[in-house]
C-alpha cells in the first residue's frame, strides 16, 4: 500500500510524509539539518579576507557568473524569547541600531564592489534578530545604499523578504515596507496558546498576527509564511492543535514547524525556561504529528524537514519540476544564486565556499573601523565536499537520486563512490525509511520526516567524528 | 576535508595529464607522435638522434611559461592543462592572443624573431613537453615528415586569427570559439561535447574581443535555446550542428 503510490515518474517528494511515533522516536537524535554542506561548525579561521576575495574573483570569472541574493543579518531585538538561539542583541536603545547601519554601510560599500556588475542582484532577505527594530526611515536608507552598491534586479519576479516580529509592528510599518519594495513576509509565531507564550516570554496575539499578515496581502506583498515552534514548555496538544486551526485561518503560503531544542548550558536565554515545563518525549511527537495531520488536511503539502506550503506555492512547483535548493533559509527557488551574507554573524555562500562574519559586536566593529572585510571564518569546498552537497541536497530536496544520472554528472561510480554511505543507509533501508534498487535511491513515505537522519549517511564529516568517538572508547 | 575517497571517481575529461609515454613510447597526446610514427622514426630511434624531450611543470594558474622578449630557444607542447598567450601593452592593457589545450604547442611564433613575442601563462595547473629548437631543427632536416608537421602547425598558428577577422556578431563568435575548442578536443581524442572551460570569461572576452558581459549574455542565450548546458565552468554542447551554424561564417568547412 505505501509502496504502490511511488510510481518511477513520480518524485517521492510530493508523497505525503506518514507518521509513525515509534520509528521517530527511535531516531530522535541530534543531527545538522544540513542547510549548508559541510556545516557550520567546520567552518575555519583560516579561510580570511584574501580568501574571500579570491574566491569572488573567481567566481566573477566564471563563463556565467551567478546572481546574486543578499542577506542582511538584523541582530536586535527589544525583548528576549526564552526559546532562542540565534545570535542576537537584546536592547530597548534605538540608537544602536544606527551605530550598527553605519556598519552596514561600509561592509556594504567594500564588499558590493568585489562582485561584476553584471550580476544583478535577485534575492534580498533580512533576517535576525528583528529586521523590524529598524524603523522605515532606516530600512528605506539601507535600501538606498545596496541599490546604490550592488545592481538590484528590476525584473518582476525578484524576491525581497523580510522577518517580521508582529509585536512590534503595525500595518502602516508594513504598508511602508510594502512600498519599499518587500514582497514577502516570514511572521514569527511559535505558538498562540497563552500559557506557553507566558512561559517563553513571547505574549503576542492572533490579532497582532492578523493585521501584520492582512496589512502584508493589501500591500502587494505575494507571499506570507508563518514559523510555529513544537516541544516549547507548557505546550499541550490541544493548545498546539488550536494554535494550528489559527494558522489554518490566517492562510499563510507557507508554514514553518521547528522543533525547539532545550541546550540551556548552551543559550543563556533558555536557562528562563524551568525544566519541569518542558513537554515528555511522547507528548513532543504527539506535538508534531499534530501538526503534520492538520497542515495536510488544511491543504499544505509537505516540502520536507521543517516545511509545508501551499501546493500552489513556488516551493512546492520546484519540487514537482525537481529545481528545488536548500539553503539557509531552508527550501529555496533560488539556490543558483551566489549568497552575499552582511552584518554581524552573516553567511555567505560564494561559488565553492562558506563564509561568516564576526558573531560579535565588538569583531564585527572593529573589522570595519579598520577599513577590513569582517569575514572571520568559513571554508573552501573541495571535490568531495561538493558531490556531498549536491548528494545531499537531492535527498533533502526531492527525495529521489538517481545513481546513473548522478554518477555521469558528478564523474564517478556512485556504487562505488559512496561504499561507506550505503553500508550506513543499510538498517534506514531495514525500517523502510528509504528504498535502493540498481538505478535508484528513494526516500519513502516513512523516511519523509527523517531526512536529515538520511542525509547523515552520507555526511564525510560525521565519519571521521564517528572514527574519533571510536578511537576515545578504545583507549 | 583530508580524507578522500577516490574510489570510484573516474577521470575528468578533458585533461587527464597525457603522462602514458616512457623511453620508449610517446605520450598519447604527443604533438610530434604520428608525423615521427608515419616516418618510421619510434622513440628509440628519436633519442639516437639525441631529440631529447624534456618533461616540465607543474605550472600553476597564473604562471608564466615564457615571457616577451624572454630568448627562444625551444618550443613547448602542452600535456595538460590549458594555456593563454597574450601581450600587454605600453598602457598595461592585455589583449589575449590565444588559447593552447593539451597535444598543441606554444611558441612557434617566435621562430623568426627568436624571441618570444608574447607571453605564455597557465591557466591551470599544467604541464609541457619543451623541445629544444636547435634539436628540433636538425630533427626535421633529417626527418621530412617532422618538417612538414612544422609548417603545418606554423600555417594553423597565423590561421587561427580567423576566428576574430571581419565584422561578425556577438553569437557568431561565441558559437565558432565553443565550436573551435571542440573541434582541437575531438583531435586528440578527447569528448567533443563535453569539457571545462579553463579560461574566465575575461579571457574569451578579451580574446574575441567583447565585453565580458557580452559573453555571459550570449551563454546565457545559448543556454535557454537549449544549445548548450553549462554549470560553473563545466560545458556540454547540447546541439553542436545548431552552434556550427550560427558560428559558420568563421568556421572552416
Amino acid at each position: 500500500m505505501r509502496q504502490s503510490r511511488q510510481t518511477p515518474d513520480m518524485p517521492t517528494a510530493i508523497i505525503p510524509p506518514e507518521f509513525d511515533a515509534t520509528l521517530i522516536a527511535r531516531y530522535d537524535v541530534a543531527g545538522p539539518r544540513y542547510t549548508s554542506y559541510p556545516t557550520a561548525p567546520h567552518f575555519t579561521a583560516g579561510f580570511d579576507e584574501t580568501v574571500l576575495r579570491g574566491v569572488i574573483r573567481t567566481s566573477n570569472e566564471e563563463p556565467i557568473p551567478r546572481p546574486l541574493s543578499v542577506y542582511v543579518h538584523v541582530p536586535f531585538c527589544t525583548s528576549p524569547c526564552f526559546y532562542c538561539g540565534c545570535n542576537r542583541i537584546i536592547t530597548r536603545d534605538a540608537s544602536q541600531a544606527d551605530r550598527y547601519l553605519q556598519r552596514l554601510y561600509r561592509e556594504i560599500e567594500l564588499v558590493a564592489p568585489l562582485f561584476d556588475r553584471d550580476r544583478s542582484v535577485i534575492q534580498l532577505h533580512f533576517g535576525g534578530g528583528t529586521p523590524n527594530f529598524l524603523d522605515t526611515t532606516q530600512m528605506g536608507e539601507l535600501l538606498e545604499s545596496l541599490g546604490q552598491h550592488f545592481s538590484f534586479s528590476h525584473a518582476a519576479d525578484r524576491e525581497y523578504g523580510i522577518e517580521i516580529d508582529p509585536r512590534f509592528a503595525d500595518a502602516a510599518y508594513i504598508h511602508e515596507l510594502g512600498e519599499l519594495g518587500f514582497n514577502r513576509i516570514s511572521v514569527g509565531i511559535q505558538d498562540f496558546d497563552p500559557a506557553v507564550q507566558k512561559a517563553v516570554n513571547r505574549i503576542q496575539s492572533f490579532e497582532q498576527t492578523r493585521e501584520v499578515l492582512d496589512a502584508a496581502r493589501s500591500s502587494g506583498f505575494r507571499s506570507a509564511s508563518v514559523d510555529l515552534i513544537y516541544g516549547l514548555p507548557l505546550q499541550t496538544v490541544a493548545g498546539f492543535s488550536r494554535t494550528l486551526d489559527q494558522v489554518g485561518a490566517l492562510n499563510p503560503d507557507r508554514v514553518a514547524v521547528y522543533g525547539y531544542a532545550h541546550l540551556p548550558e548552551m543559550f543563556k536565554a533558555q536557562r528562563q525556561i524551568a525544566a519541569a515545563d518542558m513537554p515528555d518525549p511522547a507528548t513532543r511527537l504527539a506535538l508534531f504529528g499534530c501538526a503534520v495531520t492538520q497542515l495536510s488536511a488544511a491543504g499544505y503539502v509537505y516540502v520536507g524537514m521543517d516545511h509545508f506550503a501551499k501546493a500552489s506555492d513556488e516551493l512546492v512547483q520546484a519540487q514537482r519540476a525537481g529545481t528545488l535548493q536548500r539553503n539557509f533559509q531552508g527550501y529555496s527557488t533560488h539556490g543558483d544564486c551566489d549568497i552575499v551574507g552582511l552584518g554581524v554573524s552573516a553567511i555567505g555562500r560564494v561559488g565553492d565556499s562558506y563564509s561568516q562574519n564576526a558573531r560579535d559586536l565588538i569583531g564585527y566593529y572593529a573589522a570595519l573601523d579598520a577599513g577590513r572585510l569582517p569575514v572571520v571564518r568559513g571554508l573552501e569546498l573541495d571535490e568531495d565536499d561538493l558531490i556531498r552537497r549536491a548528494l545531499i541536497g537531492e535527498l533533502m530536496c526531492h527525495g529521489l537520486v538517481d545513481k546513473r544520472r548522478f554518477g555521469a554528472r558528478h564523474r564517478l561510480l556512485f556504487d562505488e563512490y559512496f561504499v561507506r554511505g550505503r553500508q550506513r543507509l543499510a538498517p534506514l533501508i531495514a525500517d523502510g525509511l528509504v528504498l535502493e534498487d540498481a538505478r535508484h535511491i528513494r526516500v519513502t513515505s516513512r523516511g519523509r520526516l527523517l531526512l536529515r537522519i538520511i542525509a547523515m549517511c552520507f555526511d564525510a564529516y560525521l565519519d571521521d567524528a564517528a572514527q574519533a568517538a571510536r578511537y576515545s572508547r578504545v583507549i | 576535508m583530508q580524507s578522500k575517497h577516490p574510489a570510484g571517481r573516474l577521470p575528468e575529461p578533458p585533461s587527464p595529464i597525457a603522462d602514458d609515454g616512457d623511453e620508449t613510447h610517446f605520450c598519447g597526446t604527443c604533438a610530434f607522435s604520428s608525423a615521427c610514427i608515419a616516418a618510421g622514426y619510434e622513440k628509440p630511434e628519436l633519442a639516437e638522434l639525441q631529440c631529447l624531450v624534456e618533461h616540465v611543470g607543474p605550472f600553476s594558474a597564473g604562471q608564466h611559461i615564457f615571457r616577451t622578449g624572454d630568448p627562444f630557444r625551444a618550443i613547448f607542447a602542452v600535456r595538460s592543462g590549458t594555456v593563454k598567450t597574450r601581450m600587454v601593452d605600453k598602457e598595461g592593457r592585455e589583449q589575449v592572443l590565444g588559447f593552447y589545450l593539451p597535444g598543441e604547442v606554444i611558441g612557434l611564433n617566435a621562430i623568426y624573431p627568436e624571441h618570444f613575442p608574447c607571453d605564455a601563462v597557465a591557466l591551470d595547473t599544467a604541464f609541457f613537453c619543451r623541445f629544444s629548437f636547435p634539436a628540433m631543427s636538425a630533427l626535421a632536416s633529417r626527418v621530412p615528415a617532422v618538417q612538414k608537421h612544422l609548417f603545418r602547425m606554423l600555417s594553423k598558428e597565423l590561421g587561427s586569427a580567423s576566428l576574430l577577422a571581419g565584422d561578425h556578431s556577438a553569437d557568431e563568435r561565441v558559437a565558432a570559439f565553443l565550436m573551435d575548442l571542440a573541434g582541437r578536443y575531438a583531435a586528440r581524442g578527447f569528448s567533443a561535447t563535453r569539457f571545462h572551460l579553463s579560461m574566465s570569461r575575461g579571457d574569451i572576452a578579451n580574446y574575441l574581443r567583447l565585453a565580458a558581459e557580452t559573453v555571459s549574455r550570449v551563454l546565457s542565450r545559448f543556454r535557454s535555446q537549449g544549445l548548450i548546458r553549462i554549470e560553473g565552468r563545466e560545458l556540454e554542447l547540447l546541439d553542436p550542428a545548431g552552434l556550427r551554424q550560427i558560428g559558420q561564417a568563421l568556421l572552416p568547412d
